[in-house]
Parts: structure tokens; C-alpha cells; sequence
């Protein structure tokens, strides 16, 4: 499916190289960090790790605790190792919902055209003209059991405009391909053709888009958990405690600072891979 | 890097181009270098944390002028008295309004407006005021210097209270004045129990002897206001407030900040002596803390855990600190009439498996543990019933075994909580990792302070939920009538959450209430305090702890025990501050290094 | 012309109402605003009378047209209410009228033009530090194209646009305003200059990735621009390379046009994070606060500005475009 030149130009790419490695290190501490975590990272250890002042313990202190304490005496290291991996998983599943809602709205919309396509686009643009964060806080206030399912889907139902008007583009050009047309006059199916013609030939955009929507949906994510609205307690994720961190800052900055720095390296990474991915597909950009 | 655009580029100069890359690539790394050099210099000279108070103070004699400023992390939602509410409004309301009766330090009655305590009838109750004279409003439209107070003022505000048009949340503390409640239904014209005497003299009638008249009466919702003002106003009178209060009002910038002036007219000595108060609103409590060392507030009363160690270790500050026990109660309500909890065994094993020094520990000791519903220094509080609710786990599961669960429940039980800050989500897993212990999964829900005030007043709709109480007047009946008597169980608004009910515990109430005897009162509400703490509607949590500081050229703070901002007696030590100020300036101190994790101090 | 702005203008009212529809739904569904308005001690008669008098009392959709002022108005509250039916008023969006604030005990539009001129000037501080720093950035990048610089300076723009707000603001705050103390630590001020004096560092968090953004796309245009036909083709003339790369930022500026119009709604609609961060009480501070009371009117109000303010900003980077480039026909384009 990818054209050879593609990969030569992603390979010369040093960027794209850069990005691809720190994608790949978050992902495996996503993957792995849970099995590397030293401890249960829900667990408060009230009494070793808070010391009689009320301080908390610093990094490299205590043995077996290499990071130190969290503002509740818990593990700071397994909550980091933990928090990745309900970031990413969040940051992954949601942009894999908003990969297929978009498509399938993109897709419909721009192959079919008519009425179809024009009430489509006229919710994006009703989705487009609401304040994205608000609108995250109120449904936040709505449900109020909300899980990390919630989230994935709060996300991906306010992320997939973008997406879906690319895809639409891009399908209506393939559409008016010469040999579509054929396939048609030959009597297709529409499954069919969409299947076989039209969903390569929007693998590309798709791909790039997807990349740095990940890199999106993690800064989402972190922002809701900035204004309290993130995953549940005990949960940890690196936006929850970039948020407690943010009230130790003069006092511990680290608590702060940790998590800030792994969101902000797999922010960087995936905007790079992805700057790489639509250069490689795409060279005259 | 990523913009690799092909070489094929012909410009005229190409013969100069190889120079000119040297000199740029020349140019880019003296810039680079230059950067991380600035950056380093940056972390490296970055001042460390200031240790103590960046203004002095001087030793003068008490005298009047200067800016008072002091915020809150909220905003102030009205300005009426006869509406207010909440902990805020009273805050600015208290600083421009008085009333008939106000409390000393000590908690005690003392009269303000009145010129004495009020003359109280053999049954109790008829109650009757002497006011002050030369007690003057301020100024307001149609009346430039404002105007003398008296006892129809009085009257006119108690009546506005009780109007059904006002709807003031504090009606109910006044329905025992003879015909009030007929009035308030609109069935009158007239409240035939307040009764004007003369222009300096007023009568309260009662329908029953009520120990707590003389308490309400002190609260904010008695505060006279002027109907001329009211008048003029109308419903907008809560943005002009005019009371005869130590301070003007002079504006409120909304959700930003109010201003007050000085009166000069006030009419008691132990007011606040600074010309101008200023009242900042929504700052948070990082924020605050902050600006608070860098001398921009001059109080705070509330720290982030960090910033409450920092002043709490802090030598420098000492002598501009105080931390006393609020007269709040916090604990973990649950629903009597809802399954688990309508097995007393079960709420037992929850009180007696929270951790309550574990709490403290995780929250810098900023609080004292809890066992009962009347916190120390409240009258009926009983030293001797701290056992009743500890934690002990071997009686939780005890408790655990007598309840039928000896394995603890099979469902998770979810508890409410308002708030989505930090503070509650800790609380939240605090209680998480206690009630794990004894076999109870709980499922946090964070709720909004409004669904949590709506909900939990419903019966059968909030199994357990964090709640708390905060005093309106030192008198247990104003924690144990409201919070567990049946009468304040309703179809909805019951401020007996728990939905506890007791006939036992009411009838003492009911017999105390009514009591003049203030000993053999205090021992019927030791009975009710000791039966609540064993049935356990509740499980207490913690009475907190609250530390307030001041600057130092803010002289004669005192903390109060019932208003919690109170700014009498306080003044200035203005030449002194204005000196430092102008001497200290802002700026840069000692280098300190940045990276060396253990933080800025 | 007029027609393309009249036809733009009534499909836009279109998607408007319906999404103000939603939002009106949705934050209807959050709760019941009487009891966090009124307090605990509130009685039954106290909530029904506050109901009546915001017409919470009437359906949804009787409410809906009301507040839109296409159906005659249910607040008792309000000046156009009357007892009689038919005598009633309306009250809603088309008379101006947003209705009253809950909490605030003060009509929306005097809460929101309150709030909203902060926003804009904290909005109007980020944006001149964008189009600064990121416009000079990109020309001088795309001028030295393929040079050291160009390398650095890019890459500083990419790893400027995944530095978000939440992780630099608390950063800039500790450091620049307390520990440095060069800036005043939060808070809005109390005239123009001091305004100006706390926008600064505000305006420079909310900056860093807009002019990033900017920077990038500045230096992609340009780029494109200087190894088009029509320079090279003044360049064969003999222009001065001055006058032709003046000629070619001109140019290149077009997309640039566009974004800015499309960032008009972020610079009304407040920056909900970085007002949090440094106390400045915008409309984000404004939204949060109203969500979190109930206060459902403002919350309305903040809504439909932001929504008139997205669609305004589409329809000016439309025309703005079109002014610029003679070869866009607006009425063609539908």
C-alpha cells in the first residue's frame, strides 16, 4: 500500500526519524510501564512516604522508591509508569474512534454527495462554531459516572470535524477518477468500489491526520484533567498529575514537572512523525 | 530538517552563497551559544524562594489610613444582606453593616447598635432593644450625608426579611416572632410581634421561648438597611448597599474586586482603621499565596499544602501567624434509609475504619480528628466522647462481622463528593483506601456543590456523601436540631441528609429547646452528641484546622471565633510599609541553584 | 458580493440556532439551577417563585423559543412579561436580550460586557505576539531557506507547537512573576497601563503556540512563493531583491489572512486554561465559573457570542481573502 519512494523520502527524513523513536519510546513505556512499575500505584504508603512535617519524600531518598512520593505518599515512579499508560491508551482509542467516525462521515459525504453530504457538513460546521472546551466541561458535568470509556468517546465526538472534511475532499476528487466512473458503468456495488478504490486512495491523509491527532487528543486530555475533569481517582493519568502536581510547584517541582516533560516529548514526537508521514506521501507540500 | 526542500535554486549571487553559508552557519552557532548561555545564566541565577515577609513594620501608636487588601478564591454573589448566604457575601457585607447584637472574641453576645442586652420577659419571650443614638447610614441617593437610624428601621428591615418577594434563605430562623409566618405567607399585612416604642426602643415577641433568638439576631440576616435606599433601587438595592456599617460601599468590579471607603461616622471604637478596604475575588490559592510574599495581599487564609508547610516551618513568619481549629465539622454522611447503610453496624465499621491520622498525615496536619458532631470550643462538646468514633480496625471489622458482611460487600457503594479540585479528589482516595480495609469498593462521584445541595436533600436518592457543617451562631442546636432532628427531613431541601431518624434523640431535643436553664440544656444536647456519635449517621472525618497570616505592618489582627474574616481593631503601620516598599523594590536575590530537586527553599 | 454575504449569513443563522439548540439542551441537563441559586434554607415556594420568574417552568421548547425571541416571553422577570398572553412581550436573542443571570443577579449582556473586552485584550496581546514572533520567524527563515538557522528556527517552532498552555503558564508564573518578580503575579489590574502591564505574560503563554503555528506556515508560503514564476521572472528583470521579496511576503501573507480570521472566535470565546492559571477573569473564567453554578443564561450568552464570533471570523477571512487575491470571485464560490 505505501510506495516505495514514500518510505525512501520518510527514511531521508532525520525529523521523522526523531519522532518515530520518541513515538516508539512512549508507547512502549505505555505497554511495558504498567509491568515496570515498582509498586501499586494506588497504594498510599501514609506513613513512609509522608514524612511526620507533612513533607513529601524526594527522588532518590528512598530506596525502592526512586521518584519519590506523590502529594498522597504514593509511589511518584509507578503512577508516572501507570499514568502513561492510561494516557496513551486514552490518546490511542480516541483517535482511533475519531479516525472512524470521520471516515465513515467523510466517506459517505463525499461519495455520495446530494443531501447526504450537505447534512453532513452543515453539523460540522455546527460542531466547528461550539467552544470545544466548554463544551467538554459541560457533558463532563452531565455524566456523572464518568469512565475512561466516556472520555475516549467525549474526545473522539468533538475531534472527528477535521477529519471527516479532509476525507470528503479527498474522496470527491478519486471520485470523478476515470476509471471510479468505469467501475460504475460496470456496475459495481457502492460497497464495493468504496472498499476496493476509494478507502487506498484516502489511507494517506488518514495516516498523517491520525498522527498528530494522537499528539491532539493527549494535549485534550491533559487539558481536561488540568481543569479536574480528567480520568477518575484513584487513576493516575500524566494529565491528572500534571494537575496535582501544579499546587506543589514552589515546593516540589518535580511532581509537576515529570509528567509536563512526558507530555510535552510525546507531543513533539508525534507532530514530527506526522510532519515526516505528509511529507513522505505527499513531497510536493 | 523536516523542510527539505530541493537544491535546484539559481539566485544571481551564487557566487557569493558559499561565504555567506560559512558566515551564517558562523552566525547561527554564536546565536545558539549566546541562548544557552542566557538559559543556564537564567536557572543558575534564578532567587530563591524569600524566607520571610518582604515588609517590615514599625512600633506606633494604633492610628487610621491606608489600603486593606484581602481576597478570597471565590466570587461574591450579592451584597444584601437580607439575601446573603454564603461565607463571601458575609465577608463584604460584615464590613458595611451592623447590627442590634454582635460577638466578642470570646463568643459571647455583646451589644452593638443596642445600647445593652435586651431586657428578656419572666417567659422568655418578649425581648426588648434600646438602640444607640447619632447611629448614622451612609450616604445614599436623596439623602448626601445619609441619616440618623432608628427602631422603625428596625422593624422595616425584619419585615422585608420576612417578605415573601425577598425569599430570604433566613426566614426560618425568625418564624417564632408572632405573626410572622402569616405574613410571610401574605396572609398580613403586619408582624404584630415587632413592636415600635419609640425611636430608640423596639419589642420582639414570641410566639414559644427560643433560646437562640438573641444568636439570630446577631446574624447578618437582622442587619437593619434603609428603605429609602430600597426604594431607590429596587432590585438592583443589592449592588447599593447602604447600611451603618465602618465602611462605604465604593465599587464592585464583578468577579474581580470590591471596593470600600472609610465611614467616618461609625459609631463603635473598635473598628477597622484603614481608609480603603479592597476585596479580590477568584484568586486562587496558589495564586494567592504567591502574591501574598510578594507583599500584594495582606492576609490570606487559606494555603496550598505547600505554601501551608512553608509557613508552618517558616521562622520569619511566626509572629504573623495563628492556627486555630474553625468552628466546622466535616464527615462522611449516610443515607440511614438506604441499603447498606440502613444497617447501623455498617455505618459503625466505616466510622471506626477511617484513618483519621493517615488523613492528617496526607494533608500536612492542617486538621484535627474527628469523633463527634460539635467541634472543641462549641458548648456540649464532651472531651470523654473522642472514643465513641476512632479507627480501630479491629472493631470495623468487628462491626463488619455483627452487619452479616464479614468479607465486606459485594457492591461497590458509591459516594458523592463535591468539587473537581485537587483537594476533593484527594479526600476522595483517602476514603477509597480506608473503607478497602474492611471490604468496601467505593465509587467516587463528583458532583457540583448545587446537585450535591439538591440530591442529597431528596430521600432515597444519595447513599453516602462528604458533607460538612460550618456554625451560624455558637449554639449546638444550630448543628444537631438542623442536621439530625427528623423535623428538617422533607420530600425534598432536608437539611438531615442522613435522613436519620431517632424519637428518642428529638424528644430531648425537644425538651431543650425551649430550656432557660443554659447548664441542664447543655447536658440534654451532651445526650443528643453522644447518641449521634454511637448510631453513626455520620462518620466524622475532621475538624479543620485553619491557619491565617498577616503581614507585618497589619497590626491588631486578631482571628474570630465565629465571623470567619472579622477586621476590627485592625490598623495599618502605613509609613513603615510605604518605606520598605519603596526601599525593596522586586527584583532578583541570592542565585540559587534551580535543578537541585529538593525544590526552592 | 452582497449576495454571497446575505447567502453566508442566513445559512450560518441556521447552523447558529441549532447549535445553540444543543448547547441549550445539554446544559439544561445538568441540573437544577434553583437550588444552587437559592441555597439550602431555600422553601419549595421560594423555588417554584425563582422558576416562574426565569420561566424554568415552562417545556424546554416554549423556553427555547423564548429565549431566542421568536416566541413570546416566559420570564416573569423580565420587562416585556405580562399576565395576559397576548399582551406578552418578547425577550429573547433577536430583541438583544440574553436574558438574566442567575448568580450574578445582573442581566447577561452587562456580565459578558464586562468580561468580554478583557478577553479581547488579552486575545489582541496573543495575537500581536504571534504575528511578530511568528511572522518574522517564518520570513526570516524562509529568506535563509535550507541555512543552519532555518533548521533551528524550525525546529524551535515545532517543538514550540507541543509546548501547551497548562505546562507553560504555571512555568512563566512561578518563575517570571515570583521568583523573578519582573511581571505582577496574576490578576487583571486597575488601569489601561496596568491592564496592559498583567496581559503581558498571559498573552505571551497563549502566544507560544499560535506563533509557532504562524511561523511554520509563514515559511511554507513564502518559500512556495520565492520559487514561483512571477519571482523569478521580477527577479530576471533586474528587480531589487528587496522590492521582490516585499512582493513575495505579500503574497505569501494570504493564508495567513485566513487564520487569523479564524482565530477571531478563540480570541472572544477567552482561553479557559490560561485565564485559570493567571487569575485574568475573561469569558473563559466567566464559562467555567457559570458551568460549575448552574448559571445556564450566562452560559448561553458565552456560547452564542462565541458562535456568532465563528462565523463572523469565517465570513471575514472569506472576503479578506478575496480582497487580496483578485483571483478569488466570492460569488462564485457559493
Amino acid at each position: 500500500m505505501m510506495d516505495p519512494r514514500a518510505w525512501k523520502r520518510f527514511r531521508a527524513n532525520k525529523g521523522a526519524t526523531v519522532g518515530a523513536v520518541l513515538v516508539l519510546f512512549v508507547t512502549l513505556v505505555a505497554i511495558l510501564g504498567p509491568f515496570l512499575a515498582p509498586h501499586d500505584p494506588t497504594e498510599q504508603f501514609r506513613d513512609t512516604l509522608i514524612n511526620d512535617d507533612g513533607t513529601l519524600a524526594r527522588p532518590f531518598e528512598l530506596a525502592g522508591h526512586l521518584l519519590g512520593s506523590d502529594s498522597t505518599g504514593r509511589d511518584e515512579l509507578s503512577r508516572l509508569l501507570h499514568g502513561g499508560a492510561i494516557s496513551m491508551l486514552v490518546a490511542y482509542f480516541a483517535t482511533a474512534l475519531t479516525i472512524l467516525i470521520g471516515v465513515v462521515v467523510g466517506v459517505t459525504s463525499g461519495y455520495f454527495g446530494g443531501i447526504v453530504d450537505t447534512l453532513w457538513m452543515r453539523f460540522v460546521d455546527l460542531l466547528l462554531s461550539l467552544p470545544f472546551l466548554l463544551l467538554a466541561i459541560a457533558f463532563k458535568s452531565v455524566i456523572s459516572e464518568a469512565t475512561l470509556f466516556h472520555l475516549i468517546l467525549l474526545l473522539a465526538a468533538l475531534s472527528w470535524t477535521r477529519l471527516a472534511r479532509v476525507t470528503r475532499a479527498k474522496v470527491m476528487q478519486v471520485r470523478q477518477l476515470e476509471y471510479i466512473q468505469a467501475a460504475r458503468a460496470l456496475g459495481m456495488t457502492h460497497t464495493r468500489i468504496l472498499m476496493k478504490h476509494v478507502l487506498p486512495n484516502v489511507t494517506g491523509p488518514i495516516i498523517v491526520l491520525g498522527t498528530t491527532l494522537v499528539a491532539r487528543m493527549i494535549i485534550f486530555e491533559s487539558a481536561l484533567s488540568f481543569l479536574g475533569l480528567g480520568v477518575d481517582p484513584p487513576q493516575a493519568s500524566w494529565g491528572s498529575m500534571l494537575h496535582e502536581g501544579q499546587q506543589l510547584m514552589v515546593d516540589s517541582p518535580h511532581l509537576m514537572l515529570l509528567p509536563a516533560t512526558m507530555i510535552v516529548v510525546t507531543v513533539f514526537g508525534f507532530n514530527l512523525l506526522g510532519e515526516g508521514l505528509r511529507d513522505a506521501f505527499d513531497p510536493k507540500d | 530538517m523536516t523542510h527539505s526542500t530541493p537544491k535546484t535554486e539559481e539566485t544571481p549571487e551564487i557566487a557569493s552563497t558559499k561565504t555567506r553559508r560559512q558566515l551564517e552557519n558562523l552566525g547561527c552557532l554564536a546565536t545558539f551559544v549566546v541562548g544557552v548561555i542566557f538559559l543556564i545564566g537564567f536557572i543558575v541565577l534564578l532567587p530563591e524562594r524569600p524566607d520571610g515577609p518582604r515588609y517590615g513594620g514599625a512600633e506606633s501608636e494604633p492610628h487610621s489610613g491606608g489600603t486593606f487588601v484581602f481576597q478570597h478564591e471565590s466570587n461574591v454573589r450579592t451584597l444584601d444582606p437580607h439575601i446573603a448566604y454564603d461565607e463571601l457575601s458575609g465577608m463584604a457585607i460584615r464590613l458595611m453593616f451592623d447590627g442590634l447584637l454582635d460577638y466578642d472574641f470570646e463568643s459571647n453576645l455583646v451589644p452593638s447598635i443596642a445600647t445593652q442586652m435586651p431586657t428578656v420577659s419572666e417567659d422568655g419571650k418578649v425581648f426588648r432593644f434600646h438602640l444607640r443614638q447619632g447611629v448614622r447610614f451612609h450616604p445614599m441617593p436623596g439623602l448626601p450625608e445619609g441619616r440618623e437610624l432608628v427602631a422603625e428601621d428596625v422593624r422595616y428591615s425584619m419585615m422585608r426579611l420576612m417578605s415573601k418577594e425577598v425569599g430570604s434563605p433566613g426566614f426560618p430562623f425568625y418564624s417564632a416572632i408572632e405573626g410572622a409566618p402569616a405574613y410571610h405567607e401574605g396572609e398580613t399585612d403586619d408582624v404584630p410581634g415587632i413592636v415600635v416604642i419609640d425611636d430608640y426602643t423596639i419589642e420582639f415577641r414570641l410566639t414559644e421561648p427560643d433560646q437562640t433568638f438573641l444568636n439570630v439576631m446577631a446574624m447578618p440576616f437582622a442587619y437593619p438597611i434603609p428603605r429609602e435606599n430600597v426604594e431607590a433601587h429596587g432590585s438592583e438595592v443589592k449592588f447599593h448597599p447602604v447600611g451603618v456599617g465602618p465602611f462605604r460601599f465604593e465599587g464592585w468590579e464583578r468577579g474581580v474586586q470590591l471596593t470600600f471607603t472609610r465611614n467616618d461616622h461609625y459609631f463603635r471604637d473598635d473598628r477597622p482603621r484603614p481608609d480603603r478596604m479592597v476585596f479580590l475575588e477568584n484568586v486562587t490559592r496558589e495564586l494567592a499565596s504567591l502574591r501574598f510574599q510578594n507583599g500584594d495581599i495582606d492576609t490570606i487564609h487559606r494555603q496550598s499544602p505547600s505554601d501551608y508547610r512553608f509557613y508552618r516551618d517558616s521562622e520569619a513568619w511566626a509572629p504573623y501567624r495563628v492556627e486555630f481549629p474553625r468552628m466546622s465539622t466535616f464527615g462522611i454522611g449516610m443515607n440511614c434509609e438506604m441499603e447498606p447503610f440502613t444497617n447501623r453496624h455498617i455505618r459503625r465499621a466505616i466510622a471506626f475504619s477511617l484513618d483519621r491520622a493517615g488523613w492528617s498525615r496526607a494533608r500536612s496536619g492542617r486538621m484535627l480528628e474527628a469523633g463527634q458532631i460539635l467541634p472543641p470550643g462549641m458548648p456540649g462538646h464532651d472531651e470523654n466522647l473522642a472514643e465513641a468514633q476512632r479507627f480501630d480496625l479491629d472493631i470495623a471489622r468487628e462491626e463488619m462481622r455483627l452487619a452479616g458482611h464479614p468479607d465486606g460487600l459485594d457492591e461497590p457503594v458509591p459516594f458523592w463528593i463535591t468539587g473537581q479540585d485537587d483537594t476533593s479528589r484527594q479526600y476522595g482516595e483517602l476514603l477509597q483506601a480506608d473503607l478497602q480495609q474492611i471490604g468496601i469498593e467505593v465509587d467516587l462521584e463528583f458532583v457540583s456543590f448545587a446537585t450535591y445541595l439538591e440530591e442529597t436533600g431528596k430521600p432515597n436518592t444519595v447513599p453516602a456523601f462528604f458533607t460538612g457543617w460550618n456554625l451560624d451562631f455558637p449554639d449546638p442546636s444550630n448543628f444537631i436540631d438542623i442536621l439530625f432532628h427528623q423535623r428538617a427531613i422533607h420530600e425534598q431541601h432536608s437539611e438531615n441528609r442522613a435522613f436519620y431518624r431517632n424519637d428518642e434523640m428529638d424528644a430531648i431535643l425537644d425538651r431543650a429547646r425551649s430550656m432557660t436553664d443554659r447548664e441542664a440544656r447543655l447536658d440534654l444536647y451532651r445526650q443528643a452528641n453522644a447518641i449521634i456519635a454511637n448510631d453513626a449517621p455520620w462518620a466524622f472525618t475532621y475538624y479543620p484546622l485553619s491557619m491565617e497570616l498577616w503581614q507585618p505592618y497589619v497590626r491588631g489582627y486578631a482571628p474570630h471565633p465565629v465571623y470567619s474574616e472579622d477586621y476590627r481593631n485592625l490598623w495599618l503601620d502605613l509609613p513603615r510599609q510605604r518605606l520598605a516598599r519603596s526601599l525593596a523594590g522586586r527584583g532578583t536575590g541570592v542565585p540559587a541553584a534551580f535543578f537541585a530537586l529538593p525544590g526552592w527553599r | 458580493m452582497w449576495a454571497y454575504i446575505a447567502r453566508r449569513i442566513f445559512s450560518a443563522s441556521i447552523v447558529l440556532t441549532l447549535a445553540i439548540f444543543l448547547v441549550f439542551i445539554l446544559i439544561n441537563e445538568v441540573g437544577d439551577p434553583a437550588a444552587s441559586t437559592l441555597g439550602p434554607n431555600a422553601g419549595p415556594e421560594a423555588i417554584a417563585d425563582f422558576k416562574a420568574k426565569q420561566g424554568l417552568d415552562r417545556p424546554l421548547m416554549v423556553q427555547f423559543a423564548s429565549f431566542l425571541g421568536v416566541g413570546r416571553c416566559v420570564r416573569e422577570a423580565s420587562p416585556a412579561w405580562s399576565e395576559d398572553d397576548s399582551e406578552r412581550g418578547y425577550c429573547g436573542l433577536l430583541q438583544g436580550d440574553f436574558g438574566e443571570s442567575f448568580s450574578h443577579n445582573e442581566q447577561v449582556a452587562s456580565v459578558i460586557g464586562n468580561r468580554l473586552p478583557r478577553t479581547l485584550l488579552l486575545g489582541i496581546v496573543a495575537l500581536v505576539f504571534e504575528l511578530l514572533l511568528g511572522l518574522g520567524v517564518g520570513i526570516f527563515a524562509a529568506l535563509r531557506r535550507n541555512t543552519l538557522i532555518d533548521t533551528g528556527l524550525m525546529s524551535a517552532a515545532y517543538f514550540g507547537i507541543s509546548l501547551p498552555t497548562f505546562v507553560t503558564g504555571p512555568i512563566f508564573l512561578i518563575v517570571f512573576c515570583f521568583l523573578y518578580g519582573w511581571f505582577p503575579l496574576g490578576g487583571y489590574g486597575i488601569d489601561a497601563a496596568d491592564h496592559l502591564r498583567h496581559a503581558i505574560l498571559p498573552g505571551l503563554t497563549l502566544a507560544i503556540i499560535g506563533a509557532a503555528t504562524y511561523a511554520r506556515v509563514m515559511r511554507g508560503e513564502l518559500v512556495e512563493v520565492l520559487q514561483s514564476d512571477f519571482v523569478r521572472t521580477a527577479r530576471a528583470k533586474g528587480l531589487p531583491a528587496s522590492r521582490v521579496s516585499m512582493h513575495a511576503i505579500r503574497n505569501a501573507l494570504i493564508p495567513i489572512v485566513t487564520m487569523i480570521g479564524m482565530s477571531l472566535p478563540l480570541l472572544v470565546g477567552g482561553a479557559i486554561i490560561t485565564e485559570k492559571i493567571f487569575g485574568w477573569p475573561g469569558m473563559g473564567m466567566l464559562a467555567i465559573e457559570s458551568i460549575a453554578n448552574l448559571d445556564s443564561p450566562v452560559v448561553m450568552g458565552v456560547v452564542v457570542v462565541f458562535a456568532v464570533a465563528v462565523q463572523i471570523g469565517n465570513l471575514i477571512a472569506d472576503i479578506a481573502v478575496a480582497a487580496l487575491d483578485p483571483r478569488v470571485r466570492l460569488d462564485a464560490s457559493g
